[in-house]
């Protein structure tokens, strides 16, 4: 290898300054967002584990939950559940380790710093605590001990932060029993079953002060909800180990849950639910979330990568074609190919070494703190010890550094190979345009002709182009769609085809829902039931919500909870087979189809349906019915009581008192304008980093088509051709290529995140997404205008142009 | 009137060794229809001299009148228009637009000029003979044949004065020959003064006129 040959490379490089840094910059942003996002993910999941582990500062997170829905099991049941299950263990792979009942209950809190006094509250009794503690860490967020005594209580921290709780104070709270009751506060912690802060039934984390949790002893419910003692709704199941829930069939978690069932169900035929972690929603959600971080980051990397590494093969080309004589001259002259070859390797190497550097320091420094920032903003939960694992920074970087190298082989390749002969006969450079191209455009004018002609006579070139252009702009048209989808997706339509005020709860229970429906009278509220319990698809050991509306339809009016139907038509009430809707995550992943008769099953009962029509909008698998024919099958009336208030009419402790717990829609949409409020700046820096990349990659193929043009453009101003036709020419081909750019950026943007999305969707969690055509607009505008806006740079090129020294080259 | 009338025309680049005095004074006047040959060694100043004709350069001193007018100077717009309205220039490496068949390479000039014209264009190209290539790409012709091309597309907008640097510079002496009484007929028959360098003495037979220099300087101004 010869230094002075890789020196000459250099310089030539460096005259091109304005393109290598942008080929620079690319390079450096996909290791920063790499570094970023895969920091984020290994802290967060190292933070799970340690927060779930079955050791003294883990909370000991079950395996396994049995739930009652149908109401309480008394002290002795609880007792006969576990001694049955243990005596009874149906599973030689894994072994029990615990069976601890708990009994959990929704509730209100009253607080005077609550909007209007009352929170609705979830309470946890913990009998023993050696499955699912309550994690109090270390940390400046958190404090104090666990209950023990009857009237001692520990807050959820998300609540407590929002609420200005403190250990010492005393709360003053509710569970149903149509009184309430203080409790000291002993501790500040966080819990495996809101460590996402969501009220029940919904996605979106809480609006802070919207939503409690506290966690006491049995004892302490058990006087809160005038409960027997002893009462239990969950059996806690601790296996041994932590055998994998996303393989349950392989680790014999499947297993273990239709043995307990069908243990169980001797026991008690209520309506029982046995699930694992998958089917617990903060958990399962939680670890979708760090999957997704998982998957994205090699592919956000990859992807960055890829587009520096077609911009470094395009560069590359282009310096080859520029220095093919002086290549030539040293071939005719003995120069050996290998000679040639390594200058051209180095390159990109060089390129890719200065790329990582800049992008690793700040993705170290300050990329993956500010990602754990956010996350905490948007989850609430502290990132203790977070760390960037050197094994993070190398997959990184040597992801970035092989894409860069493979791209500076092929033109290494090709400059080695040149045909000295060729090249000096200038023959290299001629390109006949397509006989096929040249009919197509021969009815129109020659400039528009030239125009067209000239933008596509480098094809693979443009190719490479648009294909940087659409991966680039899938960062930034993802985050778009995504944002365009977040509301049907978060919201679940509470937005747009919800008008209730108040959902009271019920728990199924008569009292309650009398006394609900006698304030809504008392009141002048307008009030529908709602019925929504768990089931499962026949042979499958999946959670699904039934839903039961009191008039399943989707014109404003008719129901105050609208269905949003995306195929099928709406079922009918009372027939012999109970006509459902169900959502289209069931078709999905069940295959069901409209037309078809399934089985679902509640608890130890079996019921036939028929599918009329698939819903969109739902994050949780849900199937519709009417309530009446719901309430038939389950024995219950109503879990929810859904209230219209008239103006002037707010809630009232005496409606607290009496259910389980009020959400008010205003605090789901506020929850919402929060969440997308936190995640603004994060989706505005993704966004602006898309839009970066692109102008990069048009900026750099744009120039070097006008660079190769120098020739052809000079002519034409020394024929007499003034500026302004010229860069009409210009105008015309940046038009053409940012439309085609354009329209393949959106493809690309459309396609890849439903792709992506669609690797990411899980049972619990299903959503689509659908770019809107506002959206699609500005996708194809955005490349559009970055395409045009260098038209005005190559006028500037042009008219800069020294025409002696042009004609001078023209002549030699 | 002269249609070029050249007094004192200087044209001086300073360098890092000095001044270059690639026109020193130069005094000339071109009347319509004449076939003027600019012959000289290298660094002799014809290079110069034409692209100050042509409005390509701006002159460091002298005046250069167009039929009557002051050519504009100093404003890069201003001598585009000049050059569109009354210059047409043959490049030695001929420079046609390899995307363009030989018609469109004419339509193009004319396009940006006047208009399109297209029954001309194609009659510009029976002038040069290259009636049967209209639809072929300029690679797909021989070196000769791309320069009568070039003539023809030089011809489009009908200028006043032709310029060519070196025109058969890169031809070999039968295409050469061909070329030039191509050019001379197509002049002839357009009426259209030329002004061409070359080193090829050969080329005085098709002049009407030979002008000399060196150093910058015309050392000899002869009809022929």
């Amino acid at each position: 290898m010869s230094m002075l040959l890789t020196k000459r490379l250099a310089r030539s490089l460096w005259r091109t300054k304005l393109r290598l840094s942008a080929v620079i910059l690319m390079v450096a942003i996909g290791v920063f967002a790499g570094i970023s996002f895969g920091a984020y993910a290994i802290s967060v999941t190292t933070l799970y584990d340690d927060i779930y582990a079955d050791d003294e500062l883990g909370v000991n997170l079950p395996d396994v939950w049995v739930e009652n829905n149908a109401g309480n099991w008394n002290a002795s049941t609880s007792e006969t559940l576990c001694q049955e299950i243990r005596e009874q263990w149906p599973s030689d792979e894994l072994v029990l380790d615990k069976c601890e009942p708990r009994l959990v209950s929704n509730g209100q809190f009253f607080s005077e710093s609550a909007d209007n006094g009352m929170v609705v509250a979830v309470w946890h009794g913990i009998d023993e605590g050696e499955v699912d503690r309550v994690w109090i860490p270390e940390h400046d967020c958190c404090s104090g001990r666990m209950a023990i005594a009857p009237d001692e209580i520990v807050i959820d921290q998300h609540a407590a932060e929002a609420l200005e709780i403190e250990v010492g104070d005393s709360v003053h709270i509710s569970a149903g029993a149509g009184y309430a009751l203080d409790y000291t506060v002993v501790g500040i912690g966080f819990h495996s079953n809101h460590l996402y802060f969501t009220i029940e039934n919904q996605i979106l984390p809480a609006q802070p002060g919207t939503f409690v949790t506290g966690y006491m002893t049995d004892e302490g419910l058990e006087a809160l909800a005038n409960f027997s003692a002893g009462e239990s709704n969950y059996l806690l199941i601790d296996v041994e180990g932590t055998p994998d829930p996303q393989n349950s069939n392989a680790s014999g978690l499947t297993d273990l849950e239709i043995g307990i069932e069908a243990i169980a169900i001797e026991i008690d035929n209520s309506h029982l639910d046995v699930y694992d972690r998958t089917e617990e929603f903060s958990v399962e959600f939680l670890r979708a979330d760090v999957e997704g971080a998982e998957k994205a980051y090699p592919v956000i990397t990859g992807m960055l990568a890829v587009v520096a590494g077609i911009t470094i093969f395009l560069s590359l080309q282009r310096l080859i074609q520029s220095q093919a004589k002086e290549i030539a001259v040293l071939r005719t002259l003995g120069v050996k190919r290998m000679s040639i070859m390594p200058g051209y390797i180095i390159a990109p190497i060089f390129i890719g070494v200065i790329g990582c550097v800049l992008g690793a320091i700040p993705g170290v420094f300050f990329g993956a703190p500010a990602m754990t920032k956010v996350y905490e903003g948007i989850i609430g939960i502290p990132i203790i010890n977070p760390t960037v694992p050197s094994s993070l920074v190398v997959e990184v970087v040597v992801t970035a550094m092989v894409i860069v190298f493979l791209s500076g082989l092929r033109p290494a390749w090709q400059a080695s190979r040149m045909q000295p002969l060729e090249v000096l006969r200038g023959q290299h450079e001629i390109r006949v345009s397509s006989r096929g191209l040249q009919k197509l455009t021969a009815k129109l004018p020659a400039t528009v002709g030239l125009t067209i002609r000239s933008s596509v006579r480098k094809p693979v070139r443009l190719m490479f182009t648009f294909l940087a252009v659409g991966l680039s702009m899938l960062i930034f048209g993802s985050m778009m769609i995504m944002m365009d989808s977040f509301g049907e997706i978060f919201l679940g339509g509470v937005e747009d085809r919800q008008s209730w005020d108040a959902k009271a709860m019920t728990e199924g229970d008569e009292d309650a829902k009398d006394a609900i429906i006698e304030w809504a009278d008392e009141n002048g509220a307008e009030h529908e039931l709602m019925l929504i319990f768990p089931g499962k698809p026949e042979n499958d050991n999946r959670k699904l919500f039934a839903c039961g509306l009191e008039n399943v339809a989707t014109e404003t009016g008719d129901s105050m909870f609208l269905v949003y139907l995306s195929d099928g038509n709406l079922p009918s009430a009372n027939q012999a087979i109970p006509e459902v809707l169900i959502d289209e995550g069931l078709n999905h992943f069940l295959g069901w189809e409209i037309g078809e008769t399934h089985t679902l099953v509640f608890g130890d009962q079996t019921v036939e349906i028929k599918i009329t029509g698939f819903t969109q909008g739902e994050m949780s698998r849900t199937v519709y019915f009417h309530r009446a024919d719901l309430a038939e099958i389950l024995g219950i009336e109503a879990t929810v009581v859904m209230l219209d208030l008239p103006d002037g009419i707010e809630l009232d402790n005496h409606l607290a008192e009496s259910s389980f717990g009020v959400t008010l829609r205003e605090d789901t949409l506020d929850a919402f304008e929060t969440l997308m409020e936190k995640q603004q700046e994060m989706f505005i820096a993704i966004q602006g980093l898309g839009i970066l990349v692109a102008v990069a990659v048009l900026f750099n193929t744009l120039v070097m088509n006008l660079a190769e043009r120098d020739t052809e453009l000079a002519t034409l101003r020394v024929l007499g051709a003034s500026n302004n036709r010229l860069g009409l020419m210009l105008f015309g081909e940046h038009l053409g290529i940012g439309l085609i750019g354009g329209v393949l950026g959106c493809i690309f943007s459309v396609l890849g995140t439903k792709l992506m999305l669609s690797s990411f969707v899980t049972w619990t969690a299903y959503f689509t997404v659908s770019a809107s055509n506002s959206s699609i607009f500005l996708l194809i505008g955005i490349v559009v205008f970055i395409s045009i806006s260098l038209t005005p740079f190559g006028m500037w090129r042009i008219k800069k142009m020294n025409l002696v020294e042009k004609v001078k080259d023209l002549s030699q | 009137m002269a249609l070029v009338d050249i007094t004192n025309l200087k044209r001086h680049y300073k360098m890092a060794s000095g001044t270059v005095r690639a026109l020193d004074g130069i005094n000339l006047k071109i009347e319509e229809g004449e076939r003027i040959l600019l012959l000289g060694p290298s660094g002799s100043g014809k290079t110069t001299l034409l692209n100050c004709l042509a409005a390509l350069d701006n002159p460091t001193d002298g005046d250069y009148d167009f039929n009557g007018q002051k050519v504009p100077k100093g404003h890069a717009e201003k001598m585009t228009t000049f050059r569109r309205e009354n210059i047409g220039y043959v490049f030695q490496f001929f420079n046609l637009l390899q995307d363009l068949t030989v018609l469109e390479n004419i339509l193009l000039i004319q396009e940006l000029s006047d208009g399109r014209d297209e029954s001309r264009a194609r009659e510009l190209l029976a002038l040069v003979g290259l009636e049967a290539e209209v639809n072929r790409f300029p690679a797909e012709i021989s070196g000769g044949q791309q320069q009568r091309v070039a003539i023809a597309r030089s011809l489009a907008k009908s200028p006043n004065l032709l310029l060519g640097d070196e025109l058969t510079g890169n031809l070999d002496s039968a295409t050469s020959a061909k070329v030039m009484e191509v050019l001379v007929s197509a002049c002839e028959a357009e009426g259209i003064t030329t002004v061409m360098v070359t080193h090829d003495e050969s080329l005085t037979k098709y002049a009407t006129r030979v002008v000399r220099l060196d150093s910058g300087k015309i050392i000899s101004d002869e009809k022929v």
